[in-house]
């Protein structure tokens, strides 16, 4: 298993040094007592979740942990280049499938795969969607292998979430460790609401001198909201909500005390499915009716765009080192976790034989629902899953248990290691910009891998080095 | 230029924390009371009650036992008019327009929310209901003052003082009402202690003397909490303050039919500022101040109409 702070011969990465160096001269009580700091400190900004109990409300913070996980120069410049070639990829992907489908044509992914998806919306034909940006924010989730080699297990092109807390980490990290983040020489996040601004203006750049830009919120009953509520005011835009907006004559407004004002740019974090009751789910509440027919016309600019949801989909996902290929003809840089299709029979005859070793991922799920991790699993879990996977094999993909690598936490006073992964941001509108930093995610279960804070995991912050000191971190032989 | 939902909530935030500081004043008042068994206090302690719409309970059965009727008013949630309902939905509505505030402002507020609804609350207000009450007030004093310095003077701050100046001149309205008008049921408050604590809970103890001296009467009792010019708690102080928020945050709005809601409040605030006592006596408190309280209801009508709640054809483009 790799661990991203010692090496297999129990030496600090030399990355870590100066935060070992530390950490090594706290006692238990004074970290335990900076570890409350933090977790207050995210109560008082609200940083929070709301638990709607039987007897009362209560709300809790996601749980984090006070020491960063450490990124060297080196790994993450590969990580860098990595990210962007899969998103341009990506982003010519969505272009070719809501426009020429050459890639469907060409048989390199299959035509029913795609149009078969309900994730696919067929309402974006066609669709003048500028710099062939479809997905504007995107967080794409990385692990590290046994050998610590860095690989993508998911890309997330709809509403990724968690930036907020990237940020929330970071302050909290900078108070808690102020002295090993100035020796250890961190790269800035500190800008993504400004670069973020600046990839949604560069959406309607050609056809407005300043546009106006909102943030569209489900509401505060989003759990969420708290994220929605921080990128509005370190935007400096308004955070609007479905019922705030209106369409008129296909121009979007919103209503302000001095009467309607145009609307250019939206950034949503609605899901497709609700952003307007006439083109999508009619029952929604959250959304706009007419919203869509006004983006069509152009004069609005949904971000992300609709329909992006069709390429971050699990069983899609196997197929994007061929994308890769197809579009930019080059390898992909960040591999991808070997991934059994069990829409393919014998894909779906090898998951079958070994459940206790895989981990089953319906599609259309997200979350860490609908998951089945095979060696976690009991005998009966592993019966009922298959007989699921059987009655609908293309619902199910599968990919061999990962031992994720760990990263030193916290845990009731005491250093333990926990399984991490990563998640950086990627901005993509005129330019496209990866976010040197990330939220590292944390399995606070002793030898759990789900990391999903729905079901039970954490956060810590995540520093990016400007340099590498010593020797680069490059990936050694398993342990 | 704002949202037309964040400036209702910015309003209601307003409205609600005055309302929850009113109301801890009123509460600290009566446990105060209850120290003397005298019939003063049972008058000081139904003025209370009262000022805050709970008639209903026996003043001498309060009396007997203020701290429990005092948590019921503080932590019952199914009750609309309890200090924490009030506090939640200021904080909710806070919540709702974050963007909108500052860290600092926020934080203010969702502490005390975090204090008065947390699993020890109760337990910390049986220890001392009546530092407990004080805390929430100076916390609220706090909340004000960092609005004050941290958020811009502009519109979303002006709605936030609208609900502040309007809920605090109905709500002293409201007091006036049950002490000296016909609700007081013709017992007048005339006696020194029940005067005092009615000072107390308008927070006018000390403003109060320092013009009028010592010297209690119900007359200038009244002309302080009507008329006076610079105490931040008369009605007079309240409309004037509306009336300049509303005149300012309406200089860019657009034309709308009805009356305008800063000519309402200048009306009001022209009205009390030129007012004599005599006008008082001679319509009778009740009907003077149910006036005053009609007047601002229709300020926030218009508030309504003006900023929130307009008609969309009218706005549209040609």
């Amino acid at each position: 298993m790799f661990d991203e702070m010692f090496k297999t011969d129990g030496a600090v990465r030399p990355a870590y040094a100066s935060l070992y160096a530390h950490i090594a001269t706290l006692s238990p009580a004074e970290l335990e007592d900076r570890q409350k700091t933090l977790e207050r400190s995210f109560l008082l900004q609200g940083i929070t979740f709301t638990v709607y109990g039987a007897e009362s409300t209560t709300e809790r913070i996601i749980p984090t942990d006070l020491f960063p996980r450490i990124i060297d120069g080196k790994t993450w410049e590969h990580v860098e280049t990595g990210l962007t070639q899969r998103l341009q990829a990506m982003n010519l992907f969505l272009a070719d499938i809501y426009g020429q489908q050459s890639i469907l044509k060409d048989g390199v992914v299959p035509r029913e795969l795609i149009l078969g998806a309900p994730s696919y919306r067929r309402e974006m034909m066609d669709i003048y969607v500028p710099h062939s940006a479809y997905a504007n924010v995107c967080g794409t989730d990385l692990i590290r292998n046994e050998t610590g080699e860095v690989m993508v297990l998911e890309d997330n092109l709809r509403v990724p979430s968690g930036v907020s807390y990237m940020l929330a980490n970071r302050d909290a990290s900078k108070r808690t460790f102020p002295d090993a983040f100035g020796a250890a020489r961190v790269r800035p996040i500190e800008n993504y609401p400004d670069l973020l601004l600046a990839t949604l203006k560069s959406m309607a750049s050609e056809w407005r001198a300043s546009p106006q830009v909102v943030v569209l919120t489900p509401g505060v009953y989003n759990s969420a909201y708290y994220e929605h509520a921080y990128l509005a005011r370190l935007m400096g835009v308004p955070l609007v909500e479905g019922r705030d907006l209106v369409v008129h004559d296909n121009m979007v407004y919103m209503r302000t005390t001095l009467g309607l004002r145009r609307v250019d740019v939206i950034y949503r974090r609605v899901d497709d499915d609700f952003i307007d009751p006439l083109t999508f789910r009619r029952d929604s509440a959250l959304g706009v009716a007419g919203l869509f027919n006004a983006y069509r016309s152009g004069s609005v600019m949904i971000c992300n765009a609709p329909g992006t949801g069709v390429a971050d989909d699990k069983a899609v996902y196997a197929y994007v080192p061929e994308i890769i290929r197809y579009y930019l003809n080059e390898d992909a840089i960040l591999p991808n976790v070997e991934t059994y299709l069990c829409r393919e029979p014998v894909a779906l005859q090898h998951t079958l034989e070994n459940l206790d070793k895989l981990v089953v991922k319906a599609v259309g799920a997200s979350g860490g629902y609908g998951m089945l991790i095979g060696p976690h699993a009991t005998q009966k879990q592993r019966d009922d899953f298959a007989q699921q996977i059987k009655a609908h094999p293309a619902n199910y993909i599968a990919q061999p248990t990962l031992k994720l690598s760990t990263a030193p936490c916290l845990i009731d006073g005491r250093i333990e290691s926990r399984h991490v992964d990563l998640r950086p941001f990627i901005l993509s509108g005129a330019k496209t910009v990866v976010t040197p930093g990330a939220l590292t995610r944390v399995a606070l279960t002793k030898g759990s891998l789900v990391v999903n804070s729905s079901q039970g995991g954490g956060s810590k912050d995540t520093w990016i080095l400007s340099d590498t000191p010593g020797e680069p971190d490059r990936p050694e032989a398993a342990s | 230029m704002m949202l037309a939902r964040v400036a209702d909530s910015l309003y209601w935030v307003g409205r609600y924390i005055e309302r929850a500081e009113h109301f801890c004043r009123l509460s600290d008042v009566m446990l105060n009371a209850a120290v003397d068994r005298t019939d003063s206090a049972r008058q000081a302690a139904h003025i209370a009650l009262s000022a805050v719409g709970e008639e209903d309970i026996d003043p001498e059965r309060a009396l007997e036992r203020p701290a429990d009727t005092v948590r019921t008013l503080m932590f019952d949630r199914e009750d609309s008019a309890s200090i924490v309902t009030s506090l939640a939905r200021a904080r909710e509505n806070a919540r709702q327009v974050r963007d909108q505030i500052t860290t600092e402002t926020w934080e203010r507020l969702n502490l005390l929310y975090l204090r008065v609804t947390g699993p020890n609350a109760q337990a910390v207000y049986d220890q001392s209901p009546v530092a407990f009450l004080h805390e929430i007030i100076a916390d609220l004093h706090l909340f004000k003052g960092a609005a004050d310095a941290t958020m811009s003077h502009g519109e979303g701050w002006r709605f936030l003082l609208t609900g502040v100046y309007l809920e605090r001149a109905q709500l002293i309205a409201r007091l006036l009402d049950v002490c000296f008008g016909d609700a007081a049921g013709g017992y007048l408050v005339n006696d020194h202690f029940a005067q005092l604590s009615v000072l107390r809970m308008a927070c006018a103890l000390e403003p109060y003397l320092r013009v009028y001296t010592a010297e209690m009467q119900p007359r200038l009792l009244i002309q302080f909490l009507l008329f006076d010019e610079e105490f931040p708690r008369s009605i007079r102080f309240c409309a004037a303050r509306v009336q300049e928020h509303l005149t300012r945050a309406s200089r860019y709005a657009e034309i709308f039919d009805g009356p305008s809601p800063e000519r309402l409040a200048g009306r009001l605030s022209a009205r009390l500022e030129f007012a004599e006592f005599d006008e008082v006596s001679q319509m009778g408190a009740s009907a003077y101040l149910a006036t005053i309280v009609q007047e601002c209801a229709r300020i926030h009508e218009a508030v309504y109409e003006a900023f929130v709640a307009y008609p969309l054809e009218r706005r549209l483009p040609a």
